[in-house]
């Protein structure tokens, strides 16, 4: 590891790699993980909660989830200031397409602007890349549902499963092997339910340490984003058997 | 020829008890010609704000995909509806924004406000807000809306004669200005629901 070669994102090592992109990656391998599932009739997300104290002033709002348009939401895994930045970024694009063509933003397209974005962080302007890898999923009338994710070298690619922050690797693989193609919404909870609980580090599993929001089609046909409470999220936990009690019996 | 009558439109909203009306003509002209019969001069911007806009037409639309964009940013980042009268001040920033240059509107907006409080205001073409706490008016057919208005407002009105009222009031106007009419298009809105209605008028 050549440690010239690092303080610059500007310039490529000797090897061929952008040292400050993947330092970006390593500060996200260290945040609250998020896990996104791409079902038949909607797409999963589920995060992981890493700030939690009993001092934290609790509101509606979430810390993992974000909403971008009424057919698009995110997850986020890594610096939140960062995320911060680009979500603003993300709305306002959405909001400027529906603006100049009247019909919602189509989801690759997003990605694709935000992801530009991204990559001009690591190539021009002397500025350090995003902290931040993202988990996209929404609906647009061309491509049904679907599910990208993006990292901060600005990469990204479409995904019927997808981990990203900490113990991501084990998510991936853990998804890999119990993934079915025709998944529908309520399965695709519980193995994202699942997984999380099997690759978080906490002991105990309760829905102040997790946010789960769903897109899908209302019987109107609508697109809507939905955030579970906290109440059905634990009946949810219980439901599935992946709460653990803390008099559970060794 | 004044651009603000090259389309012609009538609009007027007005307090009840609890409760608001909007309602508008549906006539969209090219000067002396009729070109349409069913045109939407009223928008919903969120379920307890309506944005009514007279004048000419294509600045209508435009202002509107530009408030519609604004509110939408509003949403998401405070995660909440805006308010009647913050949103009357986003007209009229944007309004003033183009002084030199304006958009060949007014604008009639109504919501519920706090407490289910109705709130009304029109603004001028480059954003002099006008409150009332009775009725406004804006479009071609104004005057006879002023004096329409003036007779058959009573304060305090329940939804339905709030209804009666709006329309006889509209369709009276509309029937004296040659640029406005074609019937009537009512919103009536309750802290609990939106009911939106079409007025047969006189067909021309």
């Amino acid at each position: 590891m050549s440690r010239r070669y690092d303080s610059r994102t500007t310039i490529f090592s000797p090897e061929g790699r952008l040292y400050q992109v993947e330092y970006a990656m390593e500060a996200i391998g260290n945040a609250g993980s998020a896990i996104g599932i791409l079902a038949k009739d909607g797409v999963v997300l589920v995060g992981e909660k890493k700030v939690t104290s009993k001092l934290l002033q609790t509101s509606t709002s979430t810390e993992k989830m974000y909403k971008i348009d009424d057919h698009l939401a995110c997850a986020v895994a890594g610096i939140m200031s960062d995320a911060n930045i680009l979500i603003n970024n993300a709305r306002v694009q959405a909001q400027r397409y529906t603006y100049a063509y009247q019909e919602p933003m189509p989801v690759e397209q997003l990605v694709q602007s935000l992801c530009d974005t991204k990559q001009g962080y690591t190539q021009f302007g002397g500025l350090r890349p995003f902290g931040v890898s993202f988990l996209f999923a929404g609906w647009d009338k061309n491509y049904g549902f679907q599910l990208y994710m993006s990292d901060p070298s600005g990469n990204y690619s479409g995904w019927k499963a997808a981990a990203i922050g900490a113990n991501n690797q084990a998510a991936q693989s853990m998804l890999k092997q119990d993934y079915k193609d025709d998944i529908m919404r309520e399965e695709a909870v519980q193995l994202a339910l699942k997984v999380l609980s099997k690759t978080m580090d906490s002991t105990s599993l309760t829905s102040e340490k997790l946010e789960l929001a769903e897109v899908f089609l209302t019987p109107s046909g609508n697109v809507k984003y939905q955030v579970c409470s906290p109440d059905s999220l634990s009946k949810l936990l219980l439901k599935f058997g992946v709460a653990q009690l803390f008099t559970e019996a060794s | 020829m004044s651009i603000f009558e090259y389309n012609g439109s009538a609009l007027v909203a007005m307090v009840g008890k609890n409760c608001f009306a909007i309602a508008s003509d549906r006539r969209l002209g090219v000067q002396l010609q009729t070109i349409a019969t069913d045109f939407q001069r009223i928008s919903k911007i969120h379920d307890r704000l309506f944005l009514g806009l007279s004048g000419l037409a294509t600045d209508a639309q435009t202002l509107y995909q530009r408030l519609l964009f604004r509110h939408k940013l509003y949403q998401l980042r405070e995660e909440r509806d805006m308010k009647p009268e913050t949103f009357a001040n986003l007209v009229s920033a944007l309004l003033y924004e183009k002084r030199f240059g304006p958009y060949f509107c007014q604008p009639v907006i109504a919501g519920l406000g706090d407490e289910d409080k109705p709130f009304i205001c029109t603004m001028d073409s480059i954003g002099a807000k006008e409150l009332a706490k009775d009725f406004v008016v804006a479009g071609t057919a104004s005057e006879s809306l002023y004096g329409a208005c003036e007779s058959m407002f009573k304060e305090d009105m329940e939804p339905e004669e709030l209804f009666e009222t709006v329309s006889q009031a509209l369709l009276s106007s509309v029937d004296r200005d040659c640029l406005s009419g074609w019937g009537g298009h009512v919103y009536v809105v309750t802290p609990t629901e939106v009911k939106e209605r079409i007025l047969k008028g006189r067909m021309d």
